[in-house]
């Protein structure tokens, strides 16, 4: 125990030390780097331009799931694994498509930069956010979220010599893509979507590391019982900061991506409303009993949003009817759907299992 | 002293302000208060009242023939108070109804709740929508209430006036109710231990039920009252819900009196602000909340609440 | 629409039927073989702010369409139409113009309210090299800072109502002068241009209230104008904030008391609102109580398309939605091809005498900035009304030139024509 505690008063240190740290024998079960279910992800993301359009899809829809992925899976660290429900998200993702198109614009045009600004912007402002709040839980943390958002939001408004305000900041191209032996561009939206996809890739993965680290466990802790983590000696404020840094850096990076997608950037993803469609789409796909939860919800989220929406005006009203009955009736969301479904699976298995060896019993 | 009269109006408009918010305020605060629920279905709710009487004050009777006529000759002020009392009664039953949807979230954890009420919320907007179409519409007053009245050099609402003084009846109206009768007993009671509640003998779920349709009769009121004065669209909900969360949050959970002082507090900042700089009025609320919450964990008279977990 | 599309084919079979020299090899080969229709995408937004006057642009766009399929289509194509909510959301807007550039192959892309998903959608099209409408958005920056080769503007602008407006009431009412600006970039750059024009003539502007966007409380705001008492007040306030803004001053009386200059009233969002709603002198582009040819049957045409409609009678936004289709679709006949270079060439050098747009001058495409240059009226509220719907009265008008956005030509710049893909729906 008391080795314990020395050793987590810097959790941050074993995450960054990852795998060597000796306190992974304590607290990880080992998992692979690469599961089933990442490469069967990877499969169908990765193919989506051969068959989008024979599906009646189209590629630009492809990027700007794949962006909403990699922006619900942050998310989800702080909202599903540590529990700390923040409505004012878009603030983040807002921030780093600015910081993407203001470095096009102003500083370099390189997607690179772009993306590193985009990072950097959106964890800087995480980290000052959850200076406020990290001591935090529950409404009173949903509500100063709320308000930090609202307030960043505000200013991207009225700071239009800088932002354009409502008209944006536009005109920022999608550019050439520099890998050092050869460069492609991206002005085409199935080159600019493998591109993104790349990025999924490495976040899907570096997330899946992290919340098997001891650092992960840690969160799921704090979600447990915040009281509880304190006395096994972590240290809960600098959790609870970092992780709310990291997901808003996160954000950040999906926001530059969005910039680079729409080729421009706009207020309205900070928007109290932009904030809440993150939450309600992780929780739909469910975020709180799977990894693959925030996948799901961003996936069935687009596609519903894009075919109820070609089909009524009131594609709204639809899907929020939709939206009741997941919370009333499944409210663990789709990935909990799955999971019932494999359960029983399972046990149909394990009965079949069962009698088909009674039945070469009785052959014998 | 020039100062001082020049602060003066403002001050008096910041008090109305406030007692509007504090009206606005209160059926989120009751939910919040008695079942941990942060109710985001409250500003679509008081659209839905609106709606609701501005229907049954101007009906289209013009297929009822002589009762329509006689009906849309009744005086305005009558028909007003139809509409007040018969709109805040339907959008109850409607609340009713939320809270039949609400019961297996019950237990769970409170971001599910708060969810399935976002969802309501888009609902009933686009019902709004389809039903009394997007545009922009509005509520008659009745002669005695509306016009202006002159105070030295200002010209103040009449109307406004009005609405601040039933805001503050009202709010009068819900402390009488909570403090003075059983009902409101066992209302807190609820509110602070539902296993006594239940080990009493009360039937939780009808008082559940009967508190949720209480709050959404009460944002009913508010979007009737407030109609006139902020214009009434499908999407007025979002205006609404915003400040209730912010008050209740800066008065503190479960604090009837912490709501009443924070309403009036915004509505006091957002009015001088905004007389001496305005583009920053709206923005002062929220920062007004990040020092108060800053300081004051539980907002100004915040109880314990399990919405914290 | 495919029942539509069978009908369509047997009248173009019938009509080449009527014409005797062709064998009949030739009319079964027309029928089999009939023209692809033209696909025109609806980008008005059916929610949030703007979704009243999104439908009554997506009207006005569709009665000009109507009227060409019923005479055959344009260049003997049918005309289909695809529509999706841009919600008022830029990112929406890019998404549904993606969408229907690439699965439902659009010709052309007509609608928008807000500046915002103007700006959104005119990039995407841009990069397709589709022929882009915006019927609706009053921004400055549409046809100057964001203007497009592919974009073309039908709306008056702030800057434009600006000038019909200013000079007058400076001379009518005194030069003492106060801003109320919405605190973004619309609100900034209509003030600019007013306060720019004020100072023109001579007077001069005793404050600016800025106003941020989402305000619903304006009392504190009408207080500080009483403070002011100013002589003028230049108002640019637009969306929600004007229609709650519009009911306060409504409560106070205060619309008589003071001179307002109101930047623009949209038709959609005045309608059926008691007449103290509208306050002081505000500009607009069309009005149909106007006593010129053409109107009532134009009027007429509107009912018996929407004869259930709660509008009773068309307004400016349906006007702009109407014109800014008819003239491309007539445009295409005249230039004989779908061809977007060549269709925006021949838009623009568009000119349309006043007496076919019901107006009182010409109206005319600046081919410079893209933004219809047009007759500018300055209206206020109707004391004495002939009906519910007669609600405002016309002051006067101002013909194009003299109240030209003269900003607009400087900050503008069009792409070229090199760089503007090909596309030939």
């Amino acid at each position: 125990m008391n080795q314990r505690v020395a050793q987590s008063s810097n959790p941050l240190l074993t995450n960054d030390s990852g795998e060597h740290s000796h306190r992974v024998a304590l607290t990880t079960q080992k998992t692979a780097i690469i599961t089933k279910q990442m490469i069967c992800m990877f499969i169908i993301l990765g193919t989506f331009p051969l068959w989008s359009e024979w599906v009646g899809l189209y590629n630009y829809l492809g990027a700007e799931i794949a962006i909403w992925i990699i922006y619900a899976l942050g998310f989800n660290l702080l909202l599903g694994y540590t529990g700390l429900p923040s409505f004012g998200h878009g603030a983040f993702f807002g921030i780093g498509a600015y910081a993407y198109g203001l470095t096009q614009l102003g500083i370099i045009e390189s997607v690179w930069a772009g993306i590193f600004f985009s990072v950097l912007a959106g964890g800087i402002a995480a980290a000052v956010v959850a200076c406020f709040i990290s001591h935090r839980r529950g409404i009173y943390y949903a509500l100063m979220t709320i308000a930090f958002g609202q307030i960043f939001w505000f200013t991207s408004m009225r700071w239009h010599t800088l932002t354009g305000g409502e008209d944006g900041l536009l005109n920022i191209h999608r550019g050439e893509l520099n890998l050092g032996f050869f460069s492609f561009s991206l002005s085409e939206t199935s080159s600019l979507f493998y591109f993104i996809f790349a990025i999924v890739m490495l976040v899907t993965v570096g997330l899946w590391r992290l919340v098997h680290s001891p650092y992960g466990k840690a969160l799921q802790a704090i979600r447990m019982n915040e009281m509880r983590a304190r006395f096994l000696g972590y240290n809960v404020w600098l959790i609870k900061w970092s992780v709310f840094m990291i997901s808003g850096a996160i954000a950040g990076l999906a926001g530059g991506l969005f910039a680079l997608v729409q080729q421009s950037a706009y207020p309205d993803v900070m928007s109290l409303h932009a904030s809440g469609l993150i939450v309600m789409l992780t929780l739909i796909g469910g975020g709180f009993v799977s990894y693959w939860g925030p996948v799901l919800g961003a996936i069935v989220f687009f596609m519903a949003r894009d075919t109820l929406g070609a089909m009524t005006e009131t594609w709204l009203l639809w899907y929020g009817l939709m939206f009741m009955l997941v919370i009333i009736f499944k409210p663990e969301g789709i990935a909990g759907l799955w999971q019932d479904l494999m359960k029983r699976r399972e046990k149909r298995q394990l009965k079949v299992n069962g009698s088909t060896e009674n039945a070469s019993g009785e052959a014998k | 002293m020039d100062i001082l009269i020049n602060l003066l109006p403002h001050i008096v408009n910041g008090l109305s302000l406030g007692l509007l918010f504090g009206l606005i305020a209160l059926g989120f605060m009751l939910i919040v208060g008695v079942m941990e629920l942060i109710n985001l279905a409250h500003g679509s709710l008081f659209a839905l009242g609106a709606y609701f009487a501005m229907t049954i004050i101007n009906p289209d009777l013009s297929s009822w023939g002589a009762i329509g006529a006689w009906y849309v000759s009744l005086p305005l002020g009558f028909r007003y108070f139809l509409g007040l009392v018969i709109g805040a009664f339907l959008v109850a039953l409607v609340g009713m109804g939320l809270e039949v949807c609400m019961r297996r979230t019950y237990g769970k954890k409170a971001e599910y709740g708060l969810l399935l009420t976002f969802g309501a919320a888009l609902v009933i907007e686009e019902t709004i929508r389809i039903t009394w179409g997007s545009g922009e519409q509005f509520l008659p007053v009745p002669k005695m209430m509306s016009g202006a009245f002159i105070a030295g050099d200002m010209i103040y609402s009449t109307y406004r006036f009005y609405a601040a003084g039933f805001g503050a009846f009202m709010i009068f109206v819900v402390w009488l109710f909570l403090e003075k009768t059983p009902f409101g007993a066992m209302i807190k009671a609820g509110a602070h231990d539902s296993e006594m509640v239940r080990a009493l003998g009360v039937n939780l779920t009808r008082l559940r039920l009967y508190v949720f349709a209480f709050g959404a009769l009460l944002a009913a009121i508010a979007g009737i009252i407030l109609t006139p004065i902020w214009g009434l669209r499908p999407h007025v909900g979002v205006d609404v819900v915003i400040p209730a969360f912010l008050i209740i949050v800066l008065g503190g959970i479960g604090s009837f009196w912490g709501a009443i002082i924070a309403g009036v507090l915004v509505g006091l900042v957002v009015a001088i602000v905004g007389a001496y700089a305005s583009q920053w009025s709206l923005m002062s609320m929220y920062i007004l909340l990040i020092v108060v919450l800053t300081f004051r964990t539980r907002g100004l008279l915040g109880k314990k609440s399990t919405l914290e977990n | 629409m495919f029942e539509k599309r069978t009908i369509q084919s047997l009248k173009t079979l019938l009509a080449a039927g009527a014409i005797v020299t062709l064998g009949a090899g030739v009319i079964a080969n027309t029928a089999f073989a009939a023209p692809v229709p033209l696909v025109i995408g609806f980008t008005s937004d059916s929610s949030g702010q703007y979704a009243n006057s999104g439908a009554s642009d997506r009207r006005g766009m569709l009665m000009a369409i109507d009227e060409f399929n019923a005479k055959g289509g344009v260049l003997g194509r049918m005309i289909k139409t695809v529509h999706m909510d841009t919600e008022t959301t830029p990112a929406t807007g890019s998404r549904v113009a993606e969408r229907v550039i690439a699965r439902e192959k659009v010709g052309f892309l007509i609608g928008a309210v807000s500046s915002g998903v103007a700006n959104a959608i005119s990039q995407v099209a841009q990069s397709h090299g589709v022929v882009y409408l915006n019927t609706n958005s009053s921004s400055p920056t549409e046809s100057g800072k964001n203007c497009h080769r592919v974009k073309f503007v039908w709306d008056g602008n702030g800057a434009n109502f600006a000038q019909a407006a200013i000079k007058n009431s400076i001379g009518a009412y005194g030069k003492d002068v106060l801003l109320v600006t919405n605190d973004y970039v619309w609100g900034h750059n209509t003030s600019d241009a007013t306060r720019k024009l004020v100072l023109a003539n001579g007077a001069n502007i005793i404050d600016e209230i800025l106003v941020p966007q989402g305000t619903r409380d304006f009392s504190s705001v009408l207080l500080k104008i009483q403070q002011l008492k100013p002589q003028v007040i230049a108002v640019a306030v637009g969306g929600d904030d004007l229609k709650a803004m519009r009911s306060q001053i409504a409560q106070l009386g205060l619309g008589d008391k003071y001179a307002w200059v109101n930047n623009q009233q949209d038709w959609p969002d005045v309608y059926g609102l008691p007449a103290d709603n509208l306050f002081g002198v505000f500009g607009t582009t069309w009005y149909y109580g106007m006593e010129l040819p053409g109107v009532d049957t134009f009027v007429t045409k509107y009912q018996k398309a929407y004869p259930d409609n709660k509008m009773k009678v068309p307004g400016n936004v349906f006007y702009n939605g109407y014109w800014a289709t008819r003239s491309l679709l007539e445009t295409i006949e005249r230039v004989g091809t779908t061809n977007n270079h060549a269709v925006i060439k021949g838009l623009e050098k568009l000119r349309i005498p006043a007496e076919a747009r019901m107006q009182n001058h010409d109206a005319w495409m600046n081919a410079k900035t893209h933004q219809m240059q047009q007759t500018i009226y300055l209206a206020t509220r109707n004391a004495n009304p002939t009906s519910d719907d007669d609600m405002f009265t016309m002051l006067s008008y101002a013909a194009p030139e003299k109240v030209a956005d003269s900003g607009a030509e400087a900050t503008c710049e069009l792409e070229s024509f090199a760089d503007t893909p090909v596309y030939t729906p």
